[in-house]
């Protein structure tokens, strides 16, 4: 392969490797402090939604992202409600919320297939972009790109250098000594579920208004389920999300080129790639010790004393 | 005569019970400053109770705390951290993913933002300062007991917690980590903090404290400034009380074949255990808890194997008597542990009557479940249980409920072989009673193990009393022999007879 052929495969698996990115940090963020979310996808697909019929019906693109981040959270606070207040089930809950959020955003969308939204534009970041290779890899993208290059550096940083991230990391691994040391667990849980509910709408909003300008049905297309996949291969880690993300946009990007250019591998075995490596990575990961990064109160939820 | 230390905590007339059993009864208590206080009581004395209504975990049914003087009222933990009441728990309430610094500031970060060098670096000092060798930027999951004791202190005195209540801190320790803890406490009382140690181990509390409480049955029986204790065997005196007969009617009932025998046992933390038990007869077994009374048990009913020595149950040696379970003739054991052991607590009184017996229920791969109703129904009856709907779960029970409910699935068995541990323990007197008739009416037809941290029992219970210590014997002796009856407590204590 040449670089005209290397240099844009590995741009387009940036731009792929975004919805993904915002999708895995929000589950980091919301394991981390407990609360395993399998709604990821349903939040996505509510995000996508949100984003693009805001920005359809304001023309206002930056109000459209928003949306979407502030619908997952809103998603994301059944999720809370059901596990935090009711105490319920989190598996069950989570998968719940996947059916009932791409129901919604289906149900929702319909009249909307096929309508154009504004949406965000490639900018060329001055200097950065005319660097060799690195330029029109990283730097000649939409500004949601560049965003996402900054989140996961703010979210290692919070959860390394904040309280908040401190309180919200203990709240994960064991609620009691939280409890302990003075403050409430369950607020640090509603923390978590939130605002990782935020990014994951983030995802969805970036496939309505940047991937795609358009709206169709199923646009998630089980980008939420690789989320799920990739926080265990990422170790819980924000920075690691970031080569796990790029690593399946690639593996999209390429399928896609491969189809276009008339291979004759059948179609549906491409479309399989990204989750045979997703089955690859989870059994890699497991087998690794993965599990020794697995906060130890994922999942449990915390009773009430007595 | 120098002046009496000031006075920092003032409990007066703290009672709690929980349903019928009063857990704590009218407890006064002062804690001085720069002081350690030992709380010294057997298992279920109430001690745990008293130091969590101090750390704010459980509210008071009534009395006071004054901190200061001045009146106050811990509705939840942080309001009592925040009177500087700080607690080191049995069980560590430590992120093991987190480094010793990050524990150590959790909750009291001082600001939005963290500073790990400078974290790591004030840990440092006050490791140091305290005496408390640790490195800071230790991940928690790969230090030792001690070490992660040492961390809970840390975490104390950043908070800069005047009083510091330590619950059993030895039981996870090695000696020598128990020895840097006693020098770690003397030295964080003469600088001016109050200590309350909570213990059952009578050497400690000789050691370390500068005033021991003794608690019974949930009420302070004596308090002294440990100069006036005389000696251990003293102290042992005042723990176990004086005996006073219960009046449980025996009828003389014919001892027959042995149906327990085991022969110099060891290993688990016993050393060369030997006793026999006969049908017809009750060998209550005493000791202050942690003697080797749980793996003695845990060994005889099958839950860990002997390491060295032999074991015959109803004729048979352990491993045979395992490997083919009869249904008449077995063994019953009636644990501590009722609800997590002897019952499932989500399931009902006729599931649960079922996990030990299915004799007579089964009819090929089915269940005969109108004979498990009968069965259990009748079982229910007999034993008084309240509430008592099959369909009800075991968790909604209360402890002596709970028991009598055990006792009368295991009875059902008819049992050669009984293992009863702490059959009582908790309950209020009118249960314990129903208890203690329903286990002398059972040795027409099989031997018991009692074993129990209650002398009353022990003696009003049993035809032989067997008491432990340090994993050995010490003596066994006719309940009848009152000479001997007298020196238990030494005895009990380690003193040799």
């Amino acid at each position: 392969m040449t670089p005209d052929m290397i240099i844009p495969l590995l741009a387009a698996t940036v731009q792929s490797g975004t919805p993904i990115l915002f999708a895995t940090l929000g589950a980091i963020f919301c394991e981390k402090s407990g609360v395993l979310n399998l709604g990821v996808e349903g939040i996505m697909a509510v995000g996508a939604l949100a984003g693009f019929s805001v920005s359809y019906a304001t023309g206002n693109i930056w109000l459209g992202f928003l949306a979407g981040g502030l619908s997952g959270m809103v998603a994301g606070g059944i999720h809370g409600l059901v596990c935090l207040v009711f105490l319920g089930n989190q598996v069950v809950s989570g998968l719940a919320l996947t059916i009932l959020g791409v129901g919604v955003a289906d149900y929702l969308g319909t009249p909307l297939i096929g309508l154009k939204a504004p949406g965000f534009v490639p900018t060329a970041l001055p200097l950065l972009s005319d660097l060799p290779f690195l330029g029109p890899v990283f730097f000649r993208h939409d500004p949601l790109v560049y965003i996402s290059y900054l989140v996961p550096v703010g979210m290692w940083l919070f959860f390394r250098n904040t309280r908040a991230g401190l309180r919200l990391r203990s709240v994960g691994e064991n609620p009691d000594a939280a409890q302990a040391a003075g403050f409430s667990p369950t607020h640090y849980r509603w923390l978590g579920v939130l605002c990782g509910g935020f990014f994951m709408g983030l995802g969805g909003a970036y496939l309505s208004l940047a991937y795609t300008h358009m709206w169709a049905n199923h646009l998630t297309a089980g980008r939420g389920w690789i989320a799920v996949a990739l926080v265990i291969f990422a170790f819980w880690n924000p920075l690691r999300a970031v080569l796990g993300a790029y690593l399946f946009g690639g593996m999209m990007a390429f399928q896609f080129r491969l189809q276009a250019s008339g291979t004759h591998i059948p179609s549906s075995f491409l479309l399989m790639l990204p989750y045979v490596l997703t089955l690859t990575v989870l059994v890699f990961s497991s087998w690794k010790g993965g599990s020794s990064a697995t906060p130890q109160a994922l999942g449990v939820n915390i009773e009430p004393a007595d | 005569m120098i002046e009496p230390a000031e006075t920092v905590i003032a409990l007066e007339g703290i009672s709690k019970s929980f349903g019928k059993v009063h857990a704590n009864r009218d407890i006064c208590l002062s804690i001085r400053k720069g002081k350690v206080k030992a709380l010294l009581g057997e298992n279920g004395a109430g001690k745990s109770t008293l130091m969590s209504i101090l750390a704010g975990r459980l509210q008071p049914d009534s009395g006071s705390i004054r901190v200061d003087g001045v009146l106050q009222r811990f509705p939840s933990a942080k309001e009592a951290i925040d009177a500087g009441i700080g607690m080191v728990y049995q069980h560590f309430k430590l992120v093991e993913s987190m480094t010793v610094a990050e524990n150590v500031f959790l909750g009291q970060e001082g600001g939005r933002f963290l500073n790990p060098p400078a974290m790591a670096a004030k840990v440092r000092e006050l490791a140091i300062s305290h005496g408390l060798e640790i490195d800071p930027s230790a991940t928690v999951a790969d230090l030792s007991m001690g070490e992660k004791q040492r961390v809970e202190i840390l975490k104390l005195l950043q908070r800069r917690s005047r009083i510091l209540i330590f619950d059993e801190p030895t039981a996870v320790l090695t000696p020598q980590e128990g020895d840097q803890l006693f020098k770690a406490l003397s030295h964080m009382a003469a600088q001016g903090k109050s200590i309350v140690f909570i213990s059952h181990k009578l050497g400690e509390v000789m050691r370390v404290a500068d005033e021991v409480a003794i608690l019974r049955k949930g009420e302070i029986v004596e308090e002294k400034r440990i100069d006036e204790v005389a000696s251990q065997d003293d102290l042992a005196r005042m723990m176990v009380g004086k005996e006073t007969f219960l009046t449980v009617v025996k009828e003389a009932v014919v001892v027959t074949k042995p149906v327990l025998e085991v022969r110099d046992l060891s290993g688990n933390g016993l050393k060369g255990v030997s006793l026999t038990v006969r049908r017809g007869e009750i060998v209550g077994i005493v000791g202050v808890a942690g003697n080797g009374q749980k793996p003695l048990v845990e060994t005889i009913c099958g839950l860990q194997a002997p390491e060295r020595g032999e074991i015959t149950i109803l004729g048979k040696p352990w491993k045979t008597f395992f490997s083919q379970r009869k249904l008449s003739e077995t063994l019953s054991y009636i644990p501590e542990d009722r609800i997590g052991l002897a019952t499932c607590p989500s399931m009902n009184l006729s599931d649960n009557f079922l996990l030990t017996t299915r004799k007579g229920f089964r009819k090929g791969p089915w269940l005969r479940r109108k004979r498990v109703e009968t069965e259990s129904r009748s079982v229910v009856d007999r034993f008084s249980v309240l509430p008592g709907h099959l369909s009800s779960q075991a968790r909604h029970l209360s402890g002596g409920n709970l028991q009598k409910l055990v006792l009368g699935r295991e009875f059902f068995r008819k049992p050669g072989l009984i293992v009863a541990e702490q059959p009582t323990q908790g309950l209020d007197i009118a249960t314990a009673k129903d208890i203690w008739g329903h286990l002398v009416g059972a040795r027409e037809s099989a031997g018991i193990l009692l074993i129990t941290g209650d002398l009353n029992e022990a003696f009003s219970l049993s035809d032989r009393v067997v008491v432990m210590f340090e994993g050995k014997i010490v003596d066994s002796f006719d309940v009848t022999d009152t000479e001997k009856r007298s020196r238990v407590g030494l005895m009990m204590a380690g003193a040799s007879t």
